[in-house]
């Protein structure tokens, strides 16, 4: 991968409108990786790049929406625009709703799946720079010591440092201490910012 | 058989001897009767002819003679005929001679009647009646009314005499020539023939007001021909006797009579029978067969005792109009003229008349015949006509099956099309984006419209093979790829199988033999069988949702193509029916496909099977004969 290139991942069963819509993607200066069958592209996809999937919904084997299935099960994350042959309105809402950015029909004009590829350009960032932000807390969180954790999950839920105190059977001058510590730890000043670090990083508060 | 006649009993030996006695007796009796039959001998009637056995007067007067007799009487007689030949002989050698044979002849057996024929025999008979037949009674036929006189003498005798009748003779003419003026008598130099000349102009005096009255009398034969020749057509000829022509010469009137009939430049007519048939148009007359007819009533008469004496002395025979119908013909009479009951002798029989049921056994043949060619070949123009209609109907079925299932395909069709379309525009597009740039990669624009003329040739392709198998029309014959005929038709299915998740798995067998007939319709074969396929997995879960195809080519001279499914297969209770126009296990469907796909099979020579594989679901069959064995066996 080149950097700050962005990288398109088309798949479609045709090999001609594949070798046509690779030309005109790289004649617009994306980095295009063609794949034949949806199996191929799982096999090969590389999810480190900024990127985004063209899927044909058409194909044998596994067919586009499948192939969304599978690959937001598996976790990964990648704006899928998809290309189809028929305007099929079941299955394009079925797509959307599954996340896709776009549905675009066959033939599709060159106008269209830019404007859709730079959606997802767009859409890509902003998850890149969510996950970048969420693994900067959690890679924070991390240094706590269970205690401190214990207590930040108290914190969150609200819970003053004399009711924390009781609760962890200890006493308010202890919570006080890891409670100053976690903050700096953490990076955070007030309550509403821990919270919110919280959120991202997808901890939940005690009691819940 | 011996030991059988040993063996038989005495009683029955003795009957075989009564039974010899009765034969005996009974061929004893046989004899007697034959003796007794021949001492009574069959009574006998002679005939006399004065003239020669070339004329034939005496046979037609003997033939009507024995006809009447037969009519009269079952009484069967001895007839026997002699010739005198008096005119060709005159000589008393000659007459004593027969005088001699006669006597001898009629005393060994004695006639019961006699019968003279014609005038000469008439002074015969006066001088020597007495030596060769005494007191036999003698019925004289085929004389003139005017020669009984010269027999007056002759007692024990009768007369059948004619009278030639001229007045008569000249009515008939009237009616054949109302428009002629002149009368013409032609008779020759002998007092005998000048004796009629006047019994004629006697009868005709009547008529001398209307007719000019003309004789070719006494005049030398030759004379008497180049008169006649000379006549005008309007005249009637009466022709009467030439015995003696004017140079002297004795002639033979019929002969005479046929030579100025043959010459006459006007029709000839005569009261006397003997010149009737010889060329005159006729007259009223009497003939042989009357004077026999007259004579047998005569005979019957004396021969059943009647004495003469008491019988009419002179009878007339019969008298009719009579015409020759060569004659009217010749002179352009009108035949419906004559009196009723005109006998009209040497009519020409008409083809019709002469070959009546020949001509209509004919007729009835070939109007058979050609009645039954016109219905075969009626019935051969339906029969094309219906074989043509037929043959126009199945293609015109076949075409709307294809239209059908063209149809059903129409999504998948047009996303076949749409594919290369797609391509298309994205290359055209990254094209002009190539272009746009500062210095733009024409490799790459290059390579962008190579692939625009590849993708539109694709889409080109699917429209043809869409177009083919719309077209409507007559079936071709030629050398099909069934290899082929099978890629193209996944080819076109392929959206649909894509989007029914079907996957297909080929096996065709690599330099498989052409066959031949109309691709488009094989292709519908293969298309519908293919569709069955589809539809017939719609329940199979779907990895196992795949359809082999194989063809290979048999040893019989023939290739085979196999579609094999893996749906539920085919019901026992729908095998029967699967080739029934209109049976359908489908909900939607007409059920005329394996119809009309075994038509089609079978219109090529070849065959549709479908059957269960043993394993799973439904394996269709086609199989049709190799080019090759096609020609061979044209």
């Amino acid at each position: 991968m080149t950097d700050g290139m962005f990288t398109v991942f088309l798949v479609d069963d045709d090999a001609g409108v594949l070798k046509a819509l690779s030309r005109l993607l790289r004649a617009k200066g994306y980095d295009v990786r063609p794949f034949a069958s949806a199996e191929e592209f799982l096999e090969r996809h590389d999810a480190t790049v900024a990127g985004c999937a063209v899927f044909d919904v058409a194909m044998p084997g596994l067919d586009g929406l499948a192939l969304q299935q599978i690959f937001t099960a598996s976790g990964k994350q990648r704006p899928v625009i998809f290309l189809t042959g028929k305007g099929d309105i079941r299955k394009s809402v079925s797509a959307m709703k599954a996340g896709a950015v776009d549905f675009l029909t066959k033939p599709v004009r060159d106008k269209d799946l830019l404007d859709a590829i730079a959606r997802a350009e767009a859409e890509d960032a902003r998850t890149r720079q969510t996950s970048a932000e969420v693994a900067a807390i959690e890679a924070k969180i991390a240094t706590l010591t269970p205690r401190e954790r214990e207590v930040l999950t108290h914190v969150i839920a609200g819970r003053l440092n004399k009711q924390i105190a009781g609760d962890l059977g200890t006493v308010e001058k202890t919570i006080k201490v890891h409670r100053g510590r976690m903050m700096q730890k953490l990076g955070v000043h007030t309550i509403v910012d821990l919270v919110r670090l919280a959120e991202k990083a997808g901890i939940a508060a005690h009691g819940n | 058989m011996r030991a059988y006649d040993r063996a038989q009993p005495p009683g029955l030996r003795c009957s075989v001897t009564a039974r010899i006695f009765i034969y005996i007796v009974a061929i004893g009796l046989c004899i007697a009767s034959w003796a007794a039959s021949a001492a009574e001998h069959r009574r006998r009637i002679y005939f006399l002819e004065s003239l020669a056995p070339t004329q034939l007067a005496a046979i037609r007067t003997i033939e009507a003679f024995q006809k009447r007799m037969s009519e009269k009487t079952g009484e069967s007689f001895d007839i026997f005929i002699d010739y005198m030949e008096l005119e060709r002989f005159p000589s008393q050698a000659h007459i004593d001679s027969t005088i001699g044979y006669l006597s001898q002849k009629y005393s060994e057996a004695p006639p019961d009647v006699l019968i003279p024929l014609g005038r000469a025999a008439i002074p015969f008979m006066v001088k020597y009646r007495d030596i060769i037949a005494p007191g036999v009674p003698m019925i004289i036929a085929n004389v003139p009314a005017r020669a009984v006189t010269d027999g007056k003498t002759l007692d024990n005798t009768v007369w059948v005499a004619t009278q030639y009748n001229f007045a008569k003779t000249l009515e008939l003419a009237q009616r054949l020539q109302p428009a002629a003026r002149n009368l013409v008598i032609v008779a020759g130099a002998s007092p005998y023939d000048l004796s009629w000349v006047d019994d004629a102009v006697r009868e005709l005096e009547p008529y001398r007001d209307r007719y000019a009255i003309k004789t070719i009398v006494g005049l030398p034969y030759d004379e008497t021909l180049t008169e006649v020749s000379q006549l005008s057509p309007d005249t009637i000829v009466l022709m009467s006797f030439v015995f003696v022509d004017g140079a002297g010469l004795p002639r033979t009137p019929p002969d005479v009579a046929a030579a100025v009939a043959k010459a006459a430049a006007a029709p000839v007519y005569s009261p006397v029978s003997s010149f009737f048939g010889r060329g005159i148009v006729g007259g009223y007359t009497d003939s042989f067969e009357a004077h026999g007819t007259a004579a047998a009533d005569l005979a019957f008469e004396i021969l059943s005792g009647k004495p003469v004496a008491a019988l009419k002395q002179q009878t007339e025979p019969l008298h009719r109009y009579q015409v020759d119908a060569r004659q009217i013909e010749r002179w352009k009479l009108s035949a419906e003229d004559l009196p009723p009951d005109t006998l009209v002798s040497f009519r020409q029989p008409t083809m019709w008349e002469q070959y009546r049921w020949q001509i209509a056994l004919i007729a009835a043949v070939l109007a058979a015949q050609t009645f039954l060619i016109v219905y075969v070949l009626i019935q051969n123009r339906r029969r094309r006509v219906a074989e043509a209609e037929t043959a126009e109907q199945r293609l015109e079925v076949a075409h709307l099956m294809r239209v059908s299932v063209l149809g059903e395909l129409s999504g998948a069709i047009a996303h076949e099309i749409n594919q290369p379309l797609t391509a298309i525009l994205s290359n055209a597009q990254a094209a002009l984006h190539l272009l746009a740039r500062k210095s733009p990669d024409l490799e790459e624009v290059r390579d962008a419209i190579n692939d625009i003329v590849h993708e539109d040739n694709r889409a080109g392709d699917v429209i043809a093979r869409l177009r083919n198998l719309l077209r409507k029309g007559e079936s071709k014959s030629e050398p099909v790829d069934l290899n082929e005929l099978v890629t193209s038709t996944i080819a076109l299915l392929n959206s649909e199988l894509i989007g029914r998740r079907i996957e297909v798995e080929t096996d065709l067998a690599s330099r498989l033999p052409a066959t031949f007939g109309d691709p488009v319709q094989l292709q519908q074969v293969l298309l519908n069988l293919f569709m069955n396929a589809m539809d017939a997995m719609a329940s199979t879960v779907e990895p196992q949702r795949r359809i082999k195809v194989s063809t290979r080519a048999l040893e019989a001279g023939a290739v085979e193509v196999r579609i094999r499914d893996r749906g539920p297969g085919i019901e026992p209770q729908s095998q029967a029916q699967l080739f029934k126009p209109f049976y359908t296990s489908k909900t939607h469907g007409l059920g005329l496909g394996l119809t009309i796909c075994s038509t089609i099979a079978q219109a090529h020579g070849g065959k549709l099977g479908l059957d269960n594989h043993p394993d799973r679901g439904a394996v269709a069959v086609l199989s049709l004969p190799v080019q090759e064995f096609l020609a061979a066996a044209k």
